[in-house]
């Protein structure tokens, strides 16, 4: 599948927290270019910042938080022009995005869904809102989303409520509200990890099927390795507020060069050999409150190079739609090998 | 291999029920299994199939309703000697899923960990288990200076630590995981694994690890057993049991795993488990060993079905 039609870009994203007076950089410098259709995979470690970055697309952003730099536009709106999510201040201006262009699925289905109502009526308030339908069409509109989402006895399940259904069942439901929404972007936060892998399956499978059917672009926020190679077409991996590497799916998987990408994909308990230590990463990842210098991943490296602790590399190209953010890509930099465990998945897989 | 090997923890048709009378659940129904000393056996299904629940019956936390449990030859559920209680609650501890949850808030490193030592060596000077203490703390790979903090000073990983050196420091010889590392993140999940490794090699200790990743057991256990709906339905060497699963709940399941290897994932094929493929309205199943060392929980006429030929 192509995807070559621009529909989000970010450039230099900054975005700053104030906690208690002091001030958290949790986005540093991020450039981003989402395209109509794709699955993107946001991969990283928790407080890596990728619920922060993907937040700041609808304005979900603490209020103690705010972009302090850089741009983010959206070029799917049906007039054609390109809207400037940066600028954007009201919640007013914010709900011409929100549900309608980019909508959100969050971890736990329990939490996004509201106890007190019927599924129905939580999905017939998205179709009679952003569709403009009412009484019995919106009804109608209703009941196909429930099946297409997989709900069998869909008038039944229509009429219960969120307790009367599964923790699968629940993020179905919660697939229909955002679907129903007709958003163009679909941003989904760890959208499986509450859920058993059995389920988790169905719901990536359901997943795929949503994009299609819809025309969606789905941002898949998550840490499982796993489910980024079963769904998504590119991988951005990011360390310390910063999109470190990113590239299609097998340039990350099969030829990744960040020495970070390295660290996470051998230590994945997958590919392990019974009886030897897995590869793990030393330290912690830094304290974004304090200034970082240099490559925020080199204090980690046993590799890094002298400059890493100087200077921050900069974007450097792998192949057209693979780069990385590593000095180790500077034709200067000598050649380090990529550790034993990237080289056999690279070459038999696992 | 199996008459040398010996047993630690021996389950004997298990039954445990939650609730009474009408409102009975059967959460664990006949589960039979061995765990040899030494090795880490692995316990692997989804959340509610009963996992938690047999480790639980094991440390005495929950009361069986059927069966036998026995550790080192003697029995341990229903009515025990005092004697025996002490030692069971000195031998078997358990590592809990959650390092935000399973820690004491109020309470402060040194006493988390050192809690158990007045239990079990009501002996020991004040000075003698502060010593303790740090020389667990050291074992984990945390400062011995973490004592005198609270626990909402650490990460996740070292909370887990500080968990793991609370079950250790009473010198358990079996320990009952239950999911340790799923709430870690991915690059700490790497350091709590070598280290429970590094402990098991050191010190012999057996692990009773139950998890929902067929993937990850495949590297930690040495043995398998799969549960679903409170029955166990399959069990054999980890490398066998993924390379040769049989019983088709275990093929979904494995199937169901996403690998990270984008290529694998584009040819896998998801199987579907549906409980009512199994017809035992003539024939009850039966815990058949269908290849060596690897049992099954089947039919006759299910075994001769699925067994490649």
């Amino acid at each position: 599948m192509e995807h070559d039609q621009l529909i989000l870009s970010a450039k230099d994203v900054n975005i700053r927290f104030n906690l208690r007076g002091k001030v958290l950089h949790a986005i540093r410098g991020i450039d981003l270019d989402l395209y109509q259709g794709e699955v993107l995979a946001i991969v990283g470690e928790s407080g890596s910042g990728k619920s922060v970055f993907t937040k700041s697309f609808m304005g979900l952003l603490d209020a103690n938080g705010s972009i302090t730099g850089g741009t983010i536009d959206y070029y799917g709106m049906a007039d054609g022009k390109p809207l400037r999510l940066s600028d954007l201040k009201t919640e007013k201006d914010w709900l011409r995005v929100r549900g309608r262009e980019i909508a959100m699925i969050m971890q736990d289905p329990m939490t996004s869904l509201n106890p007190l109502k019927t599924i129905g009526d939580q999905i017939m308030e998205a179709v009679t809102l952003h569709q403009g339908l009412k009484g019995a069409a919106a009804k109608e509109k209703t009941l196909e989303y429930l099946r297409d989402v997989g709900i069998s006895d869909p008038e039944k399940r229509f009429k219960q409520y969120p307790h009367e259904f599964s923790g699968g069942m629940r993020q179905r439901v919660v697939i229909a509200i955002a679907v129903a929404c007709s958003p163009k972007i679909l941003i989904c936060d760890e959208p499986t990890t509450a859920l058993d892998v059995t389920i988790q399956a169905q719901i990536l499978q359901l997943l795929k099927e949503m994009r299609v059917k819809y025309d969606l672009t789905i941002v898949m926020i998550t840490h499982d390795l796993g489910v980024v190679a079963n769904i998504a077409d590119r991988v951005a991996v990011m360390y310390a507020g910063d999109i470190v590497e990113i590239g299609t799916a097998d340039d990350i998987y099969y030829d990744p060069r960040h020495p970070y990408t390295w660290a996470l994909l051998s230590s994945m308990p997958q590919m392990g050999v019974k009886g030897e230590d897995l590869f793990n990463i030393v330290g912690t990842p830094p304290n974004l409150f304090a200034e970082i210098r240099g490559d925020a991943f080199a204090p980690r490296n046993p590799q890094a190079l002298k400059i890493d602790f100087v200077k921050r590399p900069p974007y450097f190209e792998v192949s057209p739609t693979h780069k990385a953010k590593t000095w180790l890509l500077d034709p200067r930099a000598p050649h380090i090998e990529p550790p034993a465990a990237v080289k056999k998945l690279q070459k038999e897989g696992l | 291999m199996e008459n040398e090997r010996e047993v630690l923890v021996e389950v004997n048709h298990l039954n445990v029920t939650y609730g009474s009378g009408k409102k009975a659940y059967p959460a664990v129904q006949d589960a039979t299994f061995k765990i040899y000393k030494g090795e880490t056996f692995g316990l692997v299904g989804e959340s509610g199939s009963g996992k938690t629940t047999i480790g639980r019956a094991i440390l005495r936390i929950l009361p069986t309703s059927g069966g036998d449990i026995l550790y080192k030859g003697q029995k341990i559920n229903g009515k025990i000697s005092r004697t025996l209680d002490k030692q069971i609650i000195k031998e078997i501890q358990m590592i809990f899923q959650d390092p935000q949850s399973s820690l004491n808030e109020r309470a402060k490193v040194s006493y988390i960990v050192g809690e158990g030592l007045q239990n079990v060596r009501p002996d020991l000077s004040a000075a003698e288990r502060a010593e303790k203490v740090r020389q667990a703390l050291l074992d984990v790979g945390l400062l011995p200076e973490f004592a005198s903090c609270f626990p909402h000073e650490f990460s996740g990983g070292q909370r887990q630590r500080i968990g793991i050196a609370r079950a250790l420091i009473v010198e358990p010889e079996f320990i009952v995981a239950d999911e340790p590392i799923s709430a870690l993140d991915m690059s700490i999940r790497a350091q709590v694994l070598n280290l429970l490794r590094r402990l098991q090699k050191e010190r012999g200790i057996t692990y009773l690890f139950i998890a929902h990743d067929l993937s990850v057991m495949r590297y930690i256990s040495d043995r398998i057993a799969v549960i679903h709906k409170g029955r166990i339905v399959e069990l054999a060497e980890a490398e066998e049991l993924v390379a040769h699963a049989i019983h088709p709940y275990t093929r979904s399941l494995l199937s169901a795993i996403p690998m990270p290897d984008p290529r694998r994932e584009r040819e896998k094929k998801l199987l579907v488990y549906d409980p009512s493929m199994h017809d035992y309205s003539r024939e009850a199943p039966q815990w058949r060993e269908l290849r060596p060392e690897h049992f099954v929980l089947c039919s006759a006429a299910e075994a001769e079905q699925w067994l490649p030929r």
